[in-house]
């Protein structure tokens, strides 16, 4: 991991055996997300993705850009989260959920237009995206949350 | 083959660990750029790049008209929370064990 520059367009992908309907409850309603998200409570609308810590310090608020349950979700990202990085430009996240043979989705995240956002991409990359991920998929999975330390 | 046979059957060639460190140096590389890295045809690199779709290690996307690979590590945390966790927690717990029956009989 030493020299790695985090890069402008990350991909992840993995398999939940769950509905596509619990996938997408799961990843914009937050009595949800607060479970597996950093803690995050974070609502998707057709008009925005809005994040909040448990504080309720807005960690995120940006526009939605396409809302199409429960198969695609696009919203933006400004990592308000923290007030080092919090003015880079903001970035995007699509969500893709794509039902699978045997009662599983294939779920695709895509967080790209990270260009001149070089801290938000450093953030949100290595275990960043995979602990959101497998923490979202041992929650739909078995019902328990993967790290409760964080939720 | 289940999801985890494919990981490491796609992780047991060191010329598709070689595609993946190439990757995880800068992502969202087109055949042509992969194939320039490494002393095989084409075909080969395509063949190799295949097995690591199939394991979802590389995820193709098309951009334009370039299709780019990018590297999806999730399978590998899977792995590793499935596998490896479960052997190194217990060697933490038995270390753990032994320092607190140590400290208490010192």
């Amino acid at each position: 991991m030493t020299t790695m520059t985090a890069q402008a367009t990350q991909v992840y992908q993995l398999f939940i055996k769950a509905t596509p309907e619990a996938i997408w409850d799961a990843i914009t309603k937050p009595e949800f997300t607060i479970r597996y998200y950093h803690g995050a409570r974070i609502e998707n609308t057709p008009e925005r993705h809005l994040g909040l810590g448990p504080n309720g310090e807005v960690w995120g608020d940006s526009p939605t850009l396409e809302y199409d349950p429960p198969r695609r979700l696009v919203h933006g990202w400004q990592s308000l989260y923290n007030p080092e990085f919090a003015d880079e430009p903001s970035s995007r996240v699509t969500w893709e959920i794509e039902p699978q043979e045997g009662g599983y989705c294939l779920l695709t995240v895509t967080h790209d237009q990270l260009d001149g956002s070089p801290k938000t991409a450093e953030s949100v990359s290595g275990t960043g995206w995979m602990m959101v991920l497998s923490g979202l998929k041992t929650l739909l999975e078995t019902g328990d949350v993967l790290d409760p330390d964080r939720a | 083959m289940t999801d985890d046979d494919l990981v490491f059957k796609a992780l047991a060639d060191p010329t598709r660990r070689f595609l993946l460190d190439r990757l995880f140096e800068r992502d969202g590389r087109t055949l042509t750029e992969l194939e320039s890295e490494i002393e095989m045809t084409r075909f080969g690199v395509m063949k190799h790049l295949r097995v690591l779709e199939d394991a979802h290690l590389v995820v193709a996307r098309r951009e334009g008209r370039e299709k780019l690979h990018f590297l999806n590590p999730v399978p590998i945390r899977l792995v590793h929370d499935r596998w490896i966790d479960k052997y190194t927690e217990h060697r933490v717990a038995a270390l753990a064990a032994l320092k607190t029956e140590l400290e208490e009989t010192a």
